[in-house]
């Protein structure tokens, strides 16, 4: 197929019915195997509509999807937007897909994902110390980075390299989703106060509503602005978007099995019809 | 080829990635806060624009690295062998080996060439860049090849890491030596045993082959400084028809040089013993000299000869291996 990049989404509401887009195609990918990383589709949703729309452009840009789990998300966007074969998605965590579950080096649609968590950030320095190298003064590089990434100490690596270097042209999207395999990041390890943490090594830090489409944007929109490396910490949770999931659902790794399934797509499709 | 003592240069590596960063502008030089120590000192001053200096985090250097690789640049990155591998182990992995980018890792300081204890002695770096697919890992022997080995290694395709050692560096070869990625160096050859050396341990090498001839043993040399790909096709054939087969290494015994050339005698059906020189699976230990650590874990002219004697089956005493003392500002093997 011919693919073409949409034109950009100017307001909230269109960018909160995109995010519900991008669920439905994540529903519809994980449906097909009745368990998988369906939470971190629903928590990031927005932010990957906000950022597909208002901050990466693909002939310019740079994106780097840092925790591999996330894939399933950048791949729904960038079908949402001209950027791959919607057909695709069908094979996404099949034998002998391209799309695989955790993303690789053939994921397509994204520079870099790294199936081994907090690792992101420093190649997306590094991409954007290449862009500075060579005075491509206007390209931008955009990295997805999770809350529980923030365990790894190479995350605050990168983060002061990119302090001290003002890579202005740096955005960091954080999806605050308090989600990791053993449970809510809160009761695993204190990474509170986030914000303050990344102003402490030189970054432009806003804390946001990760559901809320207007204050996304208006934040990215700031970051854009920002005379240094800038970070959105998107508050946000892995079940939002579906109220048919249970109470009790497991957002590192959702069970998904077919009733439930027919129900998810349901509901999206009737908020979207 | 000369003889010990050998004189030493300063900075061989440090002035060949200059002099090829001056005419290559996709050359970039990363350095983990041992800039002097790894000889790009020179590049930083000469080529501040591309010199980045990534402080301690072993980690992002690396991932930085793999991105401007991905980008483009030429990345080569400094410290020492220790913190090049251990502690950025995954990310090599990740950033580095999967997507086979042209990183090239310089590991400096190697084996127990560092007095500074196990914390500073990079024993195990090639049996892990070794393990890496995609990884090409070289330990290189005297200035000459190390000049030959930077040009060569700009535009191979795939991540390289370069094992180098610190401080000053003997001049071995001729200025006609010519270094190959692909092949082994057949030095000598010999009917009765072989030796295969690389690194630091090639100078030993050449003088136990020598005491080892003297004492009427036809002993060959090879000189293996390409660790992986191993040519094993050198290795074999040089082995063919002899006894006793001799690996020396400043690394432990368990990944590294004795254990590739062993996988290439064995899967050729060679039946020639093999003893493999190098640290025995242990770590070592801080200590004044590197001198007194040589000496302390068998890393020894003599010990190659003793290992050959053996392997040999000879009931008489092993010949002695002279020392050849060096004066300051040169160097001679232990």
């Amino acid at each position: 197929m011919d693919l073409k990049p949409e034109s950009p989404v100017e307001s909230s509401g269109e960018l909160a019915e995109l995010a519900d887009r991008i669920r439905l195609r994540a529903v519809r990918m994980v449906a097909m195997h009745g368990l998988g990383y369906l939470g971190q589709a629903l928590s990031s949703a927005e932010i990957l509509a906000t950022v597909y729309r208002r901050v990466y452009r693909p002939d310019a840009d740079r994106i780097v999807i840092s925790p591999g789990h996330y894939v399933i998300g950048a791949f729904a966007a960038a079908a949402e937007s001209g950027l791959l074969d919607p057909a695709a998605l069908a094979t996404y965590g099949h034998d002998g897909s391209r799309l695989e579950a955790i993303g690789t080096e053939r994921s397509p649609s994204v520079d870099l994902t790294c199936g081994s968590l907090g690792q992101g950030l420093s190649a997306a320095v590094g991409f954007a110390l290449s862009d500075r190298l060579r005075g491509r003064a206007d390209a931008r590089t955009v990295v997805l980075v999770s809350d529980g990434e923030l365990e790894e100490g190479q995350v605050w690596e990168a983060a002061m390299f990119a302090g001290h270097h003002r890579l202005d042209r740096l955005v960091a999207l954080v999806d605050a989703n308090n989600s990791q395999v053993d449970g809510p990041v809160a009761e695993i390890t204190t990474i509170e106060p986030v914000a303050d943490k990344w102003r402490a090594f030189g970054w432009h830090a806003q804390d946001v509503d990760g559901h809320d489409t207007g204050a996304l944007a208006a934040a990215v929109e700031a970051a854009l602005e920002a005379d240094r490396p800038a970070v959105v910490i998107a508050r946000t949770s892995t079940t939002t978007g579906l109220d048919c999931l249970p109470d009790n659902t497991d957002g590192h790794f959702v069970k998904l099995p077919a009733e439930l399934a027919e129900r998810a797509a349901a509901e999206l499709e009737a908020r979207l019809a | 080829m000369r003889r010990p003592p050998y004189p030493t240069v300063l900075k061989p590596y440090g002035r060949a990635l200059l002099d090829l960063a001056r005419a290559d502008d996709r050359i970039v030089c990363l350095s983990g806060d041992l800039t002097r120590q790894c000889e790009v000192d020179l590049f930083r001053d000469e080529l501040p624009e591309r010199f980045v200096n990534a402080g301690m985090s072993e980690a992002n250097m690396i991932g930085i690295a793999g991105a401007l690789a991905r980008a483009g640049h030429v990345p080569f990155v400094h410290t020492f062998g220790v913190f090049a591998t251990r502690r950025p182990f995954d990310q090599i992995v990740n950033a580095v080996a999967y997507p086979n980018l042209p990183v090239r890792i310089v590991g400096f300081m190697p084996g127990v060439s560092s007095p500074g204890g196990p914390s500073h002695q990079a024993i195990e770096d090639v049996a892990l860049m070794r393990a890496l697919p995609n990884l090409t890992v070289i330990d290189a022997a005297d200035a000459v090849e190390i000049r030959q080995v930077v040009a060569a290694i700009v535009d191979h395709p795939g991540p390289v890491y370069l094992r180098l050692k610190r401080g000053e560096i003997p001049v071995i070869f001729d200025e006609e030596y010519q270094f190959s990625m692909y092949r082994a160096q057949r030095l000598r050859a010999g009917g009765d045993a072989l030796i295969v050396a690389n690194g630091m341990m090639l100078p030993a090498a050449v003088v136990a082959t020598d005491v080892l001839a003297a004492a009427g043993i036809d002993c060959g040399l090879v000189h293996a400084p390409v660790v992986k790909p191993l040519d094993a096709a050198t290795v074999v054939d040089a082995a063919a028809g002899v006894r006793a087969v001799v690996t020396a290494e400043n690394h432990t015994i368990v990944g590294g040089l004795g254990s590739a050339v062993a996988e290439a005698l064995a899967e050729a059906g060679c039946g020639a013993r093999l003893r493999r020189v190098g640290l025995r699976d242990t770590f070592a230990e801080g200590a004044l000299t590197a001198h007194h650590l040589f000496q302390t874990y068998d890393l020894t002219t003599q010990s190659i000869v003793d290992a050959a004697w053996a392997a040999l089956g000879s009931s008489d005493p092993a010949p002695v291996a002279p020392t050849s003392p060096a004066a300051v500002g040169e160097y001679s093997p232990v």
